[in-house]
């Protein structure tokens, strides 16, 4: 079932426009990650759902319910969706208590024990309700955010970029305390996010966002495995794009020969292989196994991996790519290395 | 920071130098010093032909008879003052019972008419004024005015009436008061005034405000009537002027007076400015001027407007002992202050 | 930050650097005792008075009609302030008003033109309004500024997202202003509202003209009656106790929480409200606010320089006041600047608890009324330092007492912006302490010395209490001037002097404007 579907969607700030025609549908219990660069309209996506601006165009029906449809407009108050932004965004002035209760209608004794849930439900010391927000640290902040805006026990649950504020350490693991909560509760999700890496991990749909527009919709899996052009590739993670001739699923390529997630395409055209796709071994014999051969023309040492940039062939100036490889001690620049690649490249059309 | 130091340092010492140098121009050999409670624009008048004449400087400083006359109290041998100009006799009598006023030149006492200097001749009288009673002509027929200011205080003229009881005009009216009707009398009367009466600051705006009909009489002194008259008129347009007489407490004339004071280090030129101000010029200022106050020279007429001084049937008050200290505690103790 | 500073400053050489804090702090105590000289003095005179005489002066009935005038006065005038700031505030800065900042400079500009003005232009008007009505009405046209100012710079710092966040949880736009908005406001409406109250009770010239009695204006009259008697000092110590009163209230309503945005980023610019019809009706506040404040002096100013004529600008007698009052008011604003340098130094380089005390000195000393301030020195000059008295030392002293605050403000945010590393950067180029020092912060501090001296000087200019008490022989202000004059009813005679007040004053008060714009970040 359909909870959310916006049609059409418009928003112009100035001369600026900040969306320009955005489609999505969201499932009933679903998690949708918005991903994209900053300035690519997402927050303001995000605000025309929640109800703090209205699109100048398009429609936004929730629940049956025509949320926005050009000029008329639901005021958010009214929505009944929750949202948790970037900081938290907890009112300075009242306690842990006042906060999460702030949007609660009951009486006291009702509300207090819904509040102790709430802190229960999102792991947090209930010890820490007349704490004022500044005493709490930044994942904690989240924690009561999240919990304030489950108060109201929402359909919808907005989150933006409700991470990004925290280190690196607590980022995940308040993103997993934060994802199961919202399963667990069953609540339908949209985040919204510039870290592809958290869309992928979040999400059962990703939606990548670029100058106002969806680029491409679909499965964490889909949209990393078969981007709909380099910059989305690019975009959701490293990616070696090569030039190609392309007949009957197989592409030659400077790569030799490989296969193509597209069986019917003939023609010149560009494939694109994910660095877990390729290996590279080092040439114990000049003449050795299959695959391409290249030089190894620069190597950075970063640990567990190497950065190296690789010159497929014996021609000075031939393709060159650069790859993230496990370090090996023996490697150096100069090198002759053999590369090869695994299941199939993904042809973008 | 030594240096930001030193910069402070150089400010507060210029600002210091600045000071100091200030008080220390007033010290200069032909000049005098005048606190002057009296009218500005009298005592400037009266400065400015002196100086012409005489070409000694004169610098004033302006306040208020009690303020002023308790400020030199104050400051006693040290006083910065030379001349010491009021609009009434109390403030006098106050400098002049702490013995802080040196014996004014005999033909200067000479000058004024006899009654208008106290017997011990350590200040004498400038100018006068006198006491009365403005009303609204558009409210008030001449049946209806009070016959003595005692009235006043009566339960009939509650919330009609209106003074200025924190100047020292006021509280002149009622030391002599309280010479003539004793001091029981006097805290009835106050007494009868905090109920009846609205204070208003200054006797200009109280006489405006009758005029604007917002009161039917106020109990001031005669010359800001005829000030306004000769100025615009506008604020005394409805205004009439109720003379008391017959000796009431509400005829009383007060006077101006002129002291030299025993610190000052320029007595010659402080007698001279007060031989002047008595004399011929500073009574033709009186005369001629826009103050209208009462002259008090031997033989130098009023203004032609004003009703002559002798027909104004005063009470007879001796000026030296206008208590004024009493007077305050009194109105203090009443409510007024 | 300061952890930073501080452990970096350990590292440089130690017998300099304490050794200038040592001298720094000793003047800034200095100050500190001098500022509370008059605050001393009257708790000094109330013991020697002793209790009975005391009591005899206090507990009578005129105090009880004083006390009942101010609690009234403070009552009614700063709620209107309150909601008068507040919705202009509002209107200003987060609706879509047509000339928005238009009418936020023309809410500034009321206090171009001191309190007493404000008086003399309705007494102009309406000759008969006197009383209570007139003294609420007034003061909220000559003082809703010192509300206004906070407010806005309060509604510029709000962060948006807040109100936001309050609507997603179900708020209407009401609820959400209530709920979230107003309790942010609380700091400043609470400091605002101090400040009105403060100079409610130190006003002098405002209420004489219209017949309303406060405490200052009775001590006024016992000044003039008695010069310095003890009933003055009494009324003087009650004075002084209901300062004390609204010092405690505002401690009290402020609370002790911070309202700091939490978390990091960038806040959002305010969403701008749409009034859409209500549109005109909106304007109207401002612009009846406008008439009131503005228009009434104006008119009344003009209609009186055009009864006099070119006559009353007598340029001997108007020249040599504006003379002179340029002059102390330019002293005045520097020995406050200077006086103000080692505590806004120390606050900002080497805070401790004893320059938060020190800090906490000043504004006490501060929040005296004129009258006191001016009464205590008068006394304590002409009985044990008459070298002194009447000089302009002593009335700038007063000057200090009063306005230092003014010209800490600017000079601690001017020295806060001077990172210490550059006074370190010029020390590591073989500049001496105290040179880096002067050729650094102090050189870049300079904009906001200049801010303090002129807003120190605009409190000087628009003086008439303490002024009139203490002005050395022969010196007269503008203000001085002006009272005098109203107090003969020659009003068109004292319109040029108004003028040249609110002239010089107005350029001052766009900068008070400009640096409340400032701190609050745009």
């Amino acid at each position: 079932m359909t909870l959310l579907t916006l049609t059409s969607l418009r928003k112009q700030y100035g001369s600026v426009a900040a969306l320009d025609g955005v489609d999505l549908s969201v499932t009933a219990g679903s998690r949708t990650a918005i991903v994209g660069p900053s300035g690519c309209g997402k927050t303001t996506l995000l605000r025309l759902v929640a109800g703090f601006d209205a699109p100048d165009e398009g429609r936004i029906v929730f629940d049956g319910l025509t949320l926005a449809d050009g000029s008329s407009q639901v005021p958010a108050h009214k929505r009944g969706i929750g949202i948790v932004a970037q900081d938290g965004c907890l009112f300075p002035h009242l306690t842990i208590r006042q906060n999460i209760g702030f949007g609660l209608e009951a009486e006291a004794t009702v509300k207090n024990a819904r509040i102790a849930e709430l802190m229960d439900m999102v792991g947090l010391d209930r010890a820490m309700l007349s704490r004022k927000p500044d005493q709490l640290s930044g994942g904690q902040q989240q924690r009561v955010a999240l919990a304030r805006a489950l108060a109201r026990k929402p359909r919808l649950m907005l989150l933006d970029e409700p991470f990004s504020a925290l280190d690196t350490g607590l980022r995940a693991a308040t993103r997993k305390a934060v994802t199961d909560v919202l399963t667990a509760a069953g609540i339908t999700t949209l985040l919204v996010t510039h870290d592809q890496g958290e869309a992928l991990a979040f999400a059962d749909q990703v939606a990548v966002m670029r100058a106002g527009r969806f680029a491409q919709v679909g499965s964490p899996r889909e949209v990393y495995s078969r981007p709909v052009d380099a910059a989305t590739a690019a975009f959701l993670g490293e990616a070696i794009v090569l030039p190609a001739d392309i007949a009957g699923g197989q592409a030659k390529s400077p790569l030799g020969v490989l296969p193509v997630d597209d069986v019917a395409y003939r023609g010149k055209g560009e494939i694109m292989l994910r660095p877990e796709q390729v290996t590279v071994m080092q040439d114990s014999s000049p003449d050795g196994s299959s695959g391409a051969s290249g030089t190894i023309t620069d190597i950075n040492f970063c640990g567990p991996t190497s950065d190296v940039r690789i010159r497929l062939g014996s021609d000075p100036q031939g393709f060159s790519f650069r790859l993230d490889i496990p370090s090996r001690e023996t490697l150096a620049a100069g090198d002759r290395v053999t590369i090869g690649v695994a299941g199939a490249a993904h042809l973008f059309r | 920071m030594k240096t930001s130091f030193t910069l402070a340092a150089g400010v507060a010492l210029a600002v210091s130098v600045l000071a100091l140098s200030s008080p220390a121009s007033a010290q200069v050999k032909d000049s005098l010093t005048i606190y002057n409670a009296q009218h500005e624009g009298l005592t400037k008048e009266w400065a400015q032909a002196f100086t012409e004449e005489t070409g000694i400087v004169v610098t004033i400083r302006q306040g208020g008879d009690l303020e002023i006359a308790n400020q030199i109290v104050q400051e006693g041998a040290n006083s910065p003052a030379d001349v010491f100009l009021t609009e009434n006799s109390p403030a006098m009598a106050l400098v002049d019972g702490k013995g802080l006023f040196a014996p004014i030149d005999k033909a200067t006492l000479d000058q004024v008419l006899p009654g208008f200097h106290p017997a011990n001749g350590n200040w004498v009288g400038i100018a006068a004024r006198s006491t009365v009673f403005a009303y609204d002509k558009t409210k008030l027929t001449e049946d209806k005015l009070p016959k003595s200011m005692l009235d006043l205080a009566k339960p009939e003229w509650k919330g009609r009436w209106t003074a200025s009881p924190s100047g020292a005009d006021f509280q002149a009216i009622v030391g002599a008061l309280l010479q003539l009707k004793g001091e029981e009398a006097t805290a009835a009367w106050l007494k009868g005034m905090k109920e009846n009466a609205t204070p208003i600051r200054g006797n200009s705006t109280a006489m405006k405000a009758v005029n604007a009909g917002q009161f039917e009489g106020a109990l001031i002194y005669h010359y800001y009537y005829f000030g306004d008259v000769a100025k615009t008129g506008e604020n005394t347009k409805n205004v009439g002027m109720h003379y008391f007489k017959n000796q009431d407490p509400g005829a009383f004339v007060s006077i101006s007076g002129g002291g030299v004071l025993a610190s000052s280090k320029h007595k010659e030129q402080a007698q001279a400015f007060l031989k002047w101000v008595t004399g011929k010029g500073g009574q033709k200022v009186l005369r001629d001027g826009t103050s209208f106050e009462y002259a008090v020279g031997k033989g130098e007429a009023s203004n032609k407007m004003l009703t002559p001084i002798a027909d104004l049937q005063a009470p007879k008050v001796e000026p030296s002992t206008l208590n004024n200290a009493k007077v305050t505690d009194m109105m203090t103790a009443a409510g007024l202050l | 930050m300061t952890s930073i500073t501080d452990t970096r400053i350990s590292i440089a050489p130690r017998h300099r650097l304490p050794a200038a804090s040592f001298w720094t702090l000793t003047i800034a105590v200095v100050v500190a005792l001098l500022a509370l000289l008059p605050l001393g003095f009257v708790l000094w005179a109330a013991a020697v008075t002793g209790w009975e005489m005391a009591s005899q002066l206090i507990f009578r009935s005129r105090v009880g009609e004083l006390l009942a005038n101010t609690v009234l006065l403070v009552v009614f005038t700063i709620p209107i302030c309150a909601v008068l700031g507040v919705s202009l505030a509002w209107l200003t800065e987060r609706s879509d008003l047509p000339g928005a900042r238009f009418w936020s400079w023309l809410c500034v500009t009321p206090l171009a033109v001191p309190a007493f003005v404000h008086s003399y232009a309705w007494i102009g008007q309406w000759p008969g309004f006197n009383g209570l009505p007139a003294g609420v009405a007034i003061s909220v046209v000559a003082y809703f500024p010192f509300l206004y100012l906070p407010l806005s710079a309060a509604f510029r710092l709000l962060d948006p997202a807040l109100e936001d966040q309050a609507a997603s949880l179900g708020l209407a736009p009401f609820a959400v202003f209530r709920r979230v908005v107003l309790p942010q406001l609380r700091l400043a409406l609470c400091g605002g509202a101090l400040l009105v109250g403060l100079h409610l009770l130190a006003e002098y010239g405002l209420f004489a003209m219209i017949r309303f009695d406060t405490f200052t204006t009775a001590i006024i009259d016992q000044f003039q009656s008695t010069y310095n008697g003890v009933a003055a000092y009494m009324l003087a110590l009650v004075l002084v106790l209901c300062c004390f009163v609204l010092l405690g209230l505002e401690a009290s309503l402020r609370g002790r929480s911070r309202y700091a945005r939490l978390g990091s980023g960038v806040a959002r610019r305010p969403k701008v409200a749409r009034l859409g019809k209500w549109k005109y009706a909106a304007l109207l506040v401002p612009a009846v606010t406008a008439a009131f404040a503005l228009g009434i002096p104006v008119l009344t100013l003009g209609r009186w320089l055009i009864a006099g004529g070119a006559g009353v600008w007598r340029i001997d007698e108007v020249g040599l006041t504006l003379w002179q009052t340029l002059v102390i008011c330019l002293i005045g604003g520097i020995a406050t600047t200077a006086a103000a340098v080692p505590i806004a130094w120390l606050s900002v380089r080497r805070p401790t608890r004893a320059s938060r005390f020190l800090e906490g000195c000043y504004y006490l000393a501060s929040s005296m009324p004129g009258v006191v301030v001016a009464l205590a020195l008068v006394t304590i000059t002409v009985r044990a330092m008459l070298p002194l008295y009447q000089s302009v030392a002593t009335i700038v002293l007063a000057y200090v007492v009063m306005f230092l605050p003014r010209a800490l403000v600017s000079l601690r945010a001017s020295i806060a912006q001077v990172p210490v590393e550059i006074e370190q950067a010029a020390a590591s180029l073989g500049r001496s302490p105290g040179n880096a020092l002067l050729a650094t912060t102090i050189r870049l501090a300079a904009p906001g010395a200049a801010a303090g001296v002129a807003l120190s000087s605009l409190g000087i200019m628009n003086e008439l209490t303490a002024t009139q008490m203490l002005a050395p022989n022969g010196t007269r202000t503008l203000a001085m001037a002006f009272w005098a004059l109203t107090g003969e009813i020659d009003y068109a005679g004292a319109a040029p002097y108004a003028v040249l007040m609110v002239a010089f004053s107005l350029p001052l008060t766009f900068l008070l404007h400009h640096q409340s714009k400032k701190i609050a970040g745009r």
